[in-house]
């Protein structure tokens, strides 16, 4: 087959519909940004939930000096940390347990805060500090009531922190942004689906007199459509390469530069989620302009 | 060459057929004239048999094959055995002569070698040698038609499809068209030619099929336009 005359179809196509295809690759750049963000805020909030234990987890303080809890006059004792310890060990909820130190959960809040806080003569906190806890796995993550009432009330606890009241507005927020994301991608997705529809009919609009001569000499469809399709991709591969240079910065400036200094008790998303989400966006993109062009051109160009 | 049997073509919307149950078989290397008032069918029995449509009742054969059973990517095939010439020459006004005439072989894969010795022997046929760089505007109706001409038979095919070529013609510039459709009559390639033109019909004493209302009223040897001999 002859290509020459389509190269300079595809030139002379992309140069006369100019404004339209711009405003398909920018259509296509937000649209597909959006929807690699969606990725994004998935993987992001998948992460977070494996890392906090599934949301299995609930954790018991004690007692300790000080506590500005009224229900404890001194810190726990080893009595009643055993009679705390029978409890849990006999309850049938309880998959799992094990003690942490002051000295393990200051080790933990050094690690996560930085060794300054907590280092010189006089230290803003101490091992002192820092509560004991009892970190409990349950059996089933929705049977947490029975544990959490029969502790509750012993003496020693000071409270006990169902782990879902920390994480469960956190996974919220990522799924709430998640879907505002993937809603506007849909409308967005649509808006250039009906863009790239317009483009091909001003194209073949503007060729009609070229498309009919093939057509009667007895070019192949596959020839008339070719610069159509190239169109398409070519527009394709600029608006995924925008969105994904998009992804690329938000994921460099924004989660790698910041989020992972600033909250740094959230795990964050790496590299690694990055390129799923630009694989979705560089597949998702060529079949939005590829798919309409196939069907219109089927429509506007039939022998 | 061309043949049709039992043919009915309606189209949707309309109650009564522009073509009614026509048979019609013109050999190979004939020139028909296809002649009627407008809207008696002349145009949809062209589009028939380049499968434009196909037909609602009946068959309609091309060079051997019955093309409304052929399979839709077949037809740009059958249409390179079909030459085709409008009234209105169809030609692309920002291409020149020879391009123009090279566009034709362009677009079904013709190498740039055949190309080049194939374009320049047809315009010599036409009668546009040194013409070739020059754009359609720039030449008569009569020029232009011939390079119209020039297109539809530059891959040589076996049917030459003509609907209306002298429509926009002077007497003088149509005859010379007729001769060049003539000429290339002579070489064997089968002619249809659908025409108002009674003086063109009548100096050529070809056959002539006359149509009224979709129905064959006449289909005649040596024919002129009018109904007597």
């Amino acid at each position: 087959m002859q290509l020459r005359y389509v190269y300079t179809e595809l030139g002379q196509g992309l140069r006369r519909n100019l404004s339209m295809h711009l405003a398909v690759i920018l259509t296509l750049f937000v649209s597909l940004t959006l929807v690699g963000m969606g990725v994004l805020f998935q993987q992001q909030a998948t992460k977070a939930a494996d890392q906090w234990g599934n949301q299995l987890q609930i954790t018991v303080f004690l007692c300790r000096n000080g506590d500005s809890n009224p229900v404890c006059p001194s810190a726990v004792t080893d009595a009643q940390k055993t009679d705390i310890e029978a409890v849990v060990q006999d309850n049938p909820e309880v998959a799992d347990y094990h003690f942490e130190s002051s000295e393990t959960a200051l080790g933990k809040a050094k690690e996560l805060y930085g060794e300054e806080l907590f280092s010189g003569d006089n230290p803003a906190i101490t091992a002192e500090d820092m509560p004991q806890t009892i970190w409990i796995t349950l059996e089933d993550p929705e049977q947490f009531e029975g544990i959490t009432s029969a502790v509750q009330g012993l003496d020693g606890v000071s409270r006990v922190q169902d782990m879902r009241k920390v994480i469960a507005p956190i996974l919220g927020a990522l799924s709430m942004l998640q879907w505002v994301a993937l809603v506007t991608a849909a409308v967005l997705v649509f808006a250039a689906l009906l863009l790239v529809a317009n483009t091909i009919r001003l194209a073949a609009f503007a060729r009609r007199k070229e498309i009919g001569i093939m057509r009667l000499v007895g070019a192949s469809t596959l020839y008339i459509a070719l610069p159509f399709l190239l169109e398409a991709l070519v527009t394709a591969i600029i608006g995924v390469v925008l969105a994904g240079g998009a992804l690329a910065a938000v994921q460099q400036f924004g989660i790698e530069g910041r989020g992972d200094d600033t909250l740094k008790f959230i795990p964050w998303i790496g590299w690694d989620e990055f390129w799923l989400a630009a694989a979705a966006v560089g597949i998702l993109g060529p079949l939005l302009t590829l798919l309409p062009t196939l069907v219109l051109t089927r429509k506007y160009l039939k022998v | 060459m061309i043949r049709f049997e039992k043919v009915t073509k309606t189209y949707p919307g309309h109650p009564h057929p522009a073509l009614d149950n026509i048979s019609v078989d013109v050999e190979k290397g004939e020139f028909v004239f296809l002649v009627g008032s407008s809207g008696s069918g002349k145009s949809t029995f062209l589009r028939l048999v380049l499968r434009e449509y196909r037909p609602t009742t009946g068959r309609v054969y091309v060079a051997g094959k019955e093309i409304n059973r052929l399979a839709s990517w077949k037809v740009p095939r059958l249409r390179r055995d079909i030459g085709t010439v409008f009234q209105d020459f169809r030609l692309l006004p920002n291409k020149t002569v020879t391009e123009n005439v090279a566009f034709a072989l362009q677009v079904i894969g013709k190498s740039r070698k055949e190309i080049k010795d194939v374009v320049p022997e047809t315009l010599e046929l036409v009668g546009l040698t040194g013409k070739g760089d020059r754009m359609p505007d720039e030449l008569s109706g009569g020029e232009q038609q011939r390079v119209a001409v020039a297109r539809a038979f530059v891959n040589r095919p076996m049917i030459l499809i003509a609907d209306e070529p002298t429509g926009n013609l002077d007497p003088t510039t149509s005859v010379g068209i007729m001769k060049l459709l003539d000429r290339i009559n002579r070489t064997g390639t089968t002619v249809v030619m659908a025409t108002h033109d009674s003086s063109i019909v009548d100096q050529m004493r070809k056959r002539v099929i006359e149509l009224e209302n979709g129905h064959v009223v006449r289909d005649q040897a040596q024919g002129v336009y009018g109904h007597q001999v």
